[in-house]
């Protein structure tokens, strides 16, 4: 079979080689909303290096909000949803809400650069999962996919696909789980 | 009475069937299908086979493993769960890709996992395939799960095909079906 040489591809490596999709389709809108889980489980164990070679283990966040989004460079609603992410981070981060971003399969080098075209940029960890092994154990079959930790180290809401975190429906539900801010 | 009956069982079956809409990027020609049936909206945007090459190539495949995937007919595939009357749940091999007297579902992540063991791909690669393709399974809640992938058909360029998209809702199996689907040239 004859393969032709990638050079050949050289306008759409430098059009698309970084998105996913073709930036002509209208993309589907980012939704608002936070499922509650059914039966809270216990959450699966997340214990992985963030940009500066820093080990967070899951573990140790318990008695804070904790909100897990497992995503991708190359995931156009991930990339989509980032700036949100750092927004609700802002906006919750010191009342006690953690943001923890899971890099699947990919390097710093690939993520680093990324991360600077977002706006606002992230301040939250972010964590590089290199094998993908967290993916089956949070039970993931797309990216992205969120999941909210309540203090009580359960399992408290769940979003699969692109949401918009700083939309105040979000915040709310976030703010809610901590202790000192239920029933304001 | 018989006439307001009438009248209601016109809007509810106005309300489950599907308006597709079919538009065209000025700029590329690129195609998207998309319908909106039962609370659940369902796309397909054509991905030229270039797009397809470029985006693998970049993402660290062969030339060599990525030429069939990107001549297998590839679609942007969106579903997602606007207003279903509960969680959409949903097995791409319970779909259907209808072309001529053939009917057979699409190709599955799985099966390409496997022709791609023939191309010693580096773990990043092919964790990039593996999570670029519409989830093999998924559940949606209500209010706007969703998801977005790559979805092949297998079909040669420009072949004409109907997607019957199936799944569940508490225990009903639904259907969403875009018609004379067309691979990208």
């Amino acid at each position: 079979m004859s393969v032709a040489h990638p050079d050949r591809y050289q306008w759409a490596w430098l059009l698309f080689g970084f998105w996913l999709l073709p930036a002509y389709a209208d993309l589907p809108p980012l939704t608002h909303g936070l499922t509650p889980t059914e039966t809270p489980e216990e959450a699966p164990p997340l214990r992985f290096p963030t940009l500066d070679d820093e080990i967070i283990d899951i573990k140790d966040l318990k008695g804070r909000v904790v909100l897990v989004n497992f995503w991708a460079t190359w995931c156009p609603p991930c990339r989509r949803e980032m700036p949100s992410l750092e927004q609700l981070y802002q906006m919750a981060g010191e009342k006690g809400v953690i943001v923890l971003a899971v890099n699947i399969g990919e390097d710093i080098d690939t993520v680093f650069p990324f991360l600077g075209q977002v706006d606002p940029s992230p301040t939250f960890p972010i964590l590089f999962d290199s094998d993908s092994g967290s993916l089956a154990q949070w039970k993931v079959k797309g990216l992205p996919t969120t999941f909210v930790v309540g203090p009580d180290g359960r399992l408290a809401y769940r979003a699969v696909g692109g949401r918009e975190f700083s939309h105040p429906d979000v915040v709310r539900q976030l703010l809610d789980l901590l202790p000192d801010e239920a029933g304001k | 009475m018989n006439r307001l009956l009438l009248l209601l069982a016109l809007l509810l079956m106005s309300s489950a069937s599907s308006a597709q809409t079919r538009t065209v990027d000025p700029d590329s020609g690129v195609v998207t299908w998309e319908t909106r049936v039962h609370g659940v909206t369902l796309s397909l945007t054509q991905i030229l086979p270039d797009q397809a090459r470029a985006f693998y190539l970049n993402r660290g495949m062969t030339a060599e493993a990525v030429e069939s995937y990107a001549n297998a007919c590839v679609y942007m595939t969106v579903l997602r769960n606007d207003e279903a009357p509960g969680v959409v749940r949903f097995r791409l091999a319970d779909w259907s890709v209808v072309s001529g007297d053939r009917s057979r579902p699409p190709i599955g992540v799985d099966e390409w996992l496997v022709r791609l063991e023939a191309y010693a791909l580096t773990k990043a690669a092919l964790i990039a395939f593996r999570w670029a393709q519409f989830p093999p399974e998924q559940a949606y809640q209500p209010g706007g799960d969703w998801n977005q992938g790559m979805l092949t058909t297998g079909l040669a360029p420009n072949a004409d095909f109907d997607l019957v998209a199936r799944w569940d809702v508490a225990g009903e199996t639904y259907e969403g079906v875009l018609r004379h689907v067309r691979c990208a040239p």
